[in-house]
């Protein structure tokens, strides 16, 4: 039958280059335009989880409903242990965090202010690289401020700003602080409200005794971050939880989602339109061959043989155009992968919605390519059933007078 | 003769039942999705604008200068009150009012967060921006020591109706004032900055509390009937040399881009989905000229002109093409109708959705353009889609035909 | 071999314009005959042999090939007969397009299993009886209709069926060819034993024809 179907294909031969281009056309199409839709979305998550948020987080199981001094870790240590004998565990630090007013002169504003290790964050997080002006790692009374903080406050290396807050055991602090460096790191929010500083002087002043808001941590490999978030989890301490960053990123990845959604219903009318092109092509083919289905009927091929052989000619027809697409519609998203397209401006524009680079690159993903490529073959196969009853709805000597 | 040949173009048109059939739906499933997918699109980005329009920017908004860059209190419009009624008095303006904001920090006993008291008259803004749909919960009611509070800052602080938050800033004298407050109502404009930071608060309440006149403002926002808004922001520029006039477009660029963003893709969308549609009738009506090739070939040898062969298949084709559009325009109708009352619910992602200021249920938008051009479009593929297959037929030989066929 | 009892055929059943196309026909074919049902044109020709061939449905009788009543096999069964049992020859010839002229004659024998080498011999077998050897590579669409016809032939006897049936097989043919056609169907009825039965109304073959069947308005007469 495979036999009969290609000569078939090569005999009706508009029939087939409109289908082969259609399919080609429509899985290139596809497997480019998912590509950029998750490299997007992907690049926007890893830009997020690597500038600051991590791979996952771990908190005292109130503190994240409740909030407050109340719900610190007071045992980091114990956490640090744990994950030092946790195999796959890139990175980790433990921070603190207050809310205050934070002044210079004639500006004020709220900020974040948050005790860190400078040290183990620049093995974790893009702290240290998003460095503007100054120093990163300093000392004593030092602000490390985001570049729109700084902006906000109207101050330079060097100058003074007051902080108005409160200390963990909730007493009133009133601090004055040296900007020593600033930050960028392209999230607007995050620039805009904080700030950093050593942890030892941040203990001193605030009587944090070394406790944590919370404790971050990066993985080696992201796709075990689950197994080993899970794994973290069953050795903690009752009343400590872990977050995923599928958590702690909800909404990003929420609107990651509808975003894909969109997109996939933009690419079903693709689908829809092609699919009734491809049915069309394949109905008018069946239709002006009605006479030949009726003499093979006539001398005993049954119904299922030519339903085989309608199969096989869209299975070929199929095939060949994925054949084509799926290595190129590959090369593309891989090609785009390492050199990603770049939008001058883009971060600029987007700020708001955390887009913090100007690339726009695509993801690779054999297995992505894979259910793109069945998705295409799968609508073909789908595409012949009516031509196929439509045959089967003649009988022999009808479709023989067919004309 | 030429209504004899419409009346045949139109019999031979639904002559191939199924033939035809699947070509009407092809192009009116495809039209129907497509429209369906334009609204929505459009639905979503102009409910965007409006919302921002109406919760905060109004078509038109004036600041004192400096003040959109340094966000300070220094840099306010005095007189506001009586700068407003002025601009009312303009034509092409249909309201206008003022606010006052700062910048500070709203806390609770646990938790804090950035923040922005927002001065407003409630019945201005109700006539403003129909303040009243901005209303997740509670009442729209200041009473005493009330506040309405941003739905994501809601969020992130914990808020309820009746919980107390603090608010911190700076006042006019540079002091660091607090001002403790008890959530009324819950506010969702959808509008991302106004949701994430904003303390209602009655504006005489933000004068006082940051020692200014009660006629001081930090923006004056005006709805016009939204005709020539650039005239209209020359004219009032004009008449307030001293302050600086953005229209709404300089002050959301990045929602008029993605609108721009929308429009090409919706754009790109429709020519590719065009090109398809063409394709198939370009098949359709090929193999149906293929098919009555003998026919045509009796009708010239008898004396037909080629020009009613040609103007009657153009009319089968056109017959097709308007099946299928008005099939199309159907579907599309009735996709936009429920999608404009009932919405698509997206509410399984509304947390996504609201922290990016989005609804979580997106409404679409029915314009008269979507079908109008639909129907050109359908139009010019159905005519452009007998081109070839004319092209073949004008080469034959009549004679040869007849015999060939036999 | 095959026997008829009381066939009838109506068309449009019941509606208006309700034709009666075979009327309680009763008929019986032995094996090796070279018969002919004719008839004038409309009597019912194509009809009865679309009934013996199970192409089409009866209304109403029985239809027995050898001890087997095929009229009521279900589809599946009756395009087994048509496979294994029949060949069919039609006026339009009715060739696979896209198959060459030496693809077509095997073609059956394909569907049935035969391996490769068999089919082949049988091919040129039949080829050099029907005079089409230098054909065998050549596309139907290239020959004339006296060389489709006998192509067309050649599939039908194949196979070795137990029964030819050739609808108007000499219909589009000129008389030169319609000799030609004749002389070969009656040597391979001679030769190879095979059961043949025209429809025709062609002088020339009811003369050719061992038995003629004669219909009339959908009766036998």
């Amino acid at each position: 039958m495979v036999g009969l179907a290609l000569k078939n294909l090569s005999f009706y031969k508009g029939r087939s280059i409109t289908t082969f281009l259609l399919t080609f056309f429509s899985a290139y199409f596809f497997i480019v335009y998912v590509a950029f839709m998750d490299g997007s979305h992907s690049s926007m998550l890893k830009n997020a989880l690597d500038v600051y948020t991590g791979s996952m987080q771990i908190y005292q199981k109130e503190y994240r409903e409740e909030g407050g001094y109340d719900y610190l870790i007071n045992d980091t240590q114990k956490v640090f242990n744990l994950l030092d004998n946790t195999r796959g565990i890139r990175a980790y630090s433990a921070r603190v965090e207050t809310y205050g007013i934070a002044s210079s002169g004639e500006r004020s504003a709220a900020m974040m202010l948050t005790g860190v290790d400078f040290e183990k964050e620049a093995k974790l997080s893009e702290l240290k690289k998003a460095l503007k002006e100054g120093v990163y790692d300093s000392k004593g009374a030092c602000l490390y401020i985001g570049s729109e903080l700084g902006k906000k406050l109207q101050v330079k290396i060097g100058d003074e700003v007051s902080f108005v807050g409160s200390a963990i055991d909730y007493s009133f602090v009133a601090e004055l602080f040296k900007v020593c460096g600033t930050f960028k790191t392209g999230m607007y929010d995050f620039d805009n409200q904080s700030a950093f500083m050593n942890r030892d002087y941040f203990d001193e002043i605030f009587l944090s005794r070394s406790s944590a808001s919370y404790i971050v941590a990066n993985v080696n490999e992201m796709e075990e971050n689950d197994r080993i978030a899970e794994e973290v989890a069953q050795k903690l301490p009752e009343d400590l939880r872990v977050y995923t960053w599928q958590e702690l990123m909800k909404s990003m990845v929420e609107l990651m989602k509808i975003d894909s959604l969109f997109g996939y219903i933009s690419m079903s009318l693709f689908f829809l339109v092609i699919f009734f092109v491809v049915m069309i092509y394949g109905f008018i083919n069946v239709s002006t061959r009605i006479r030949e289905f009726g003499v093979l009927k006539s001398i005993g091929l049954s119904d299922r043989a030519i339903d085989r052989l309608l199969l096989d000619e869209i299975i070929i027809l199929t095939l060949a155009a994925l054949a084509l697409a799926v290595p190129l519609g590959a090369y593309t998203a891989y090609y785009f992968e390492i050199h990603p397209i770049v939008i001058p401006g883009m971060s600029e524009m987007y700020k708001q919605y955390g887009v913090v680079s100007d690339t726009v690159p695509t993801r690779f993903s054999p297995l992505t390519i894979g259910w793109n490529a069945a998705l295409v073959f799968a609508l073909n196969l789908l595409s012949i059933l009516y031509p196929m009853l439509y045959v089967r709805s003649f009988t022999p000597v009808e479709a023989m007078r067919h004309v | 003769m030429f209504r004899t040949i419409f009346a045949i173009a139109l019999k031979n048109a639904f002559l191939r039942k199924s033939r035809a059939l699947l070509l009407i739906v092809m192009i009116g499933m495809s039209m129907g999705v497509m429209v369906g997918l334009e609204g929505l699109y459009d639905g979503m980005s102009l409910h965007m604008i409006d919302k921002s329009i109406r919760s905060d920017s109004g078509e038109i908004s004036l600041y004192a200068p400096r003040y959109r860059l340094e966000n300070d209190i220094r840099y306010r419009i005095e007189d506001a009150g009586e700068k407003v009624a002025r601009l009312q008095k303009i034509p092409g303006v249909r309201t206008a009012l003022y606010r006052l904001q700062v910048d500070g920090l709203a806390q609770t006993a646990t938790k804090s967060n950035p923040s922005r008291a927002i001065g407003i008259d409630l019945e201005s803004e109700k006539a403003f921006g129909k303040f009243g749909d901005f209303l997740k919960e509670g009442r729209l009611d200041f009473g005493k020591n009330g506040t309405f509070v941003g739905s994501e800052l809601a969020r992130k602080l914990k808020l309820k109706i009746g919980s107390k938050v603090i608010f911190t800033a700076q006042d006019s004298q540079l002091n660091i004032q607090s001002i403790a407050l008890r959530v009324r109502a819950i506010i969702r404009t959808t509008n991302l900055s106004l949701d994430e930071r904003g303390i209602y608060l009655p504006r005489e309440r933000v004068a006082a509390f940051l020692g200014l006149d009660p006629g001081s403002a930090t923006q004056i926002a005006l709805r016009s009937s939204g005709e020539n808004d650039p005239l209209l922001k020359k004219e009032i520029q004009n008449l307030f040399p001293d302050l600086k006039v953005y229209t709404f477009i300089e002050l959301y660029p990045q929602l008029k881009q993605m609108q721009s963003m929308m429009d090409i893709f919706n754009a790109i969308t429709f020519g590719i989905v065009m090109v398809v549609v063409f394709v198939g009738i370009l098949g359709v009506m090929y193999v149906s000229i293929l098919d009555r090739i003998r026919e045509f070939g009796i009708l010239l040898s008898i004396g037909y002109a080629y020009r009613y062969i040609r103007f009657q298949i153009m009319m089968e084709a056109l017959f097709l093409g308007f099946a299928g559009y008005l099939l199309g325009a159907l579907l599309g109708f009735v996709l936009l109708s429920y999608l404009q009352i009932h919405g698509m619910d997206l509410r399984a992602f509304s947390e996504g959705l609201e922290s990016f200021g989005m609804e979580s249920t997106l409404y679409a938008t029915i314009k008269a353009s979507y079908f109008v051009s639909t129907f050109f479009a359908i139009l010019l593929a159905s005519l452009l889609s007998v081109i070839l297959p004319l092209r073949r037929l004008k080469k034959l030989n009549p004679v040869e035909v007849i015999r060939d066929a036999q | 071999m095959i026997k008829l009892k009381h066939v009838n055929k109506y068309f449009y059943q019941g509606e208006p314009r309700e034709v009666h196309a075979l009327k309680s026909i009763e008929l019986e074919i032995e094996r090796g005959e070279f018969s002919v049902i004719n008839g004038p044109s409309g009597c019912g020709k194509t009809t009865l042999l679309n009934a013996i061939g199970v192409l089409d449905e009866i209304t109403s009788g029985e239809i027995w090939l050898e001890e087997r009543e095929i009229a009521h096999l279900s589809p599946r069964e009756k395009t087994e007969i048509r496979l294994t049992q029949m060949g069919f020859v039609f006026q339009a010839y009715n060739l696979v397009p896209v198959l060459t002229v030496a693809e077509n004659i095997g073609f059956v024998m394909r569907l049935q299993g035969y391996p490769a080498e068999e089919i082949r011999q049988r091919v040129h077998e039949l080829a050099s009886i029907l005079q089409i050897e230098e054909k065998l590579d050549t596309l139907p669409s290239l020959l004339s209709g006296g060389q489709q016809q006998r192509v067309a032939v050649a599939r039908a006897v194949a196979s070795k069926p137990k029964i030819i049936l050739a609808d108007e097989p000499t219909a589009n043919l000129d008389s030169k060819n319609s000799i030609k056609l004749m002389e070969m169907m009656k040597r391979l009825n001679e030769k190879e034993g095979i059961t043949i039965l025209f429809s025709s109304h062609d002088a020339y073959v009811v003369e050719n024809a061992r038995r003629v069947i004669m219909l009339d308005d959908g009766a036998l007469v």
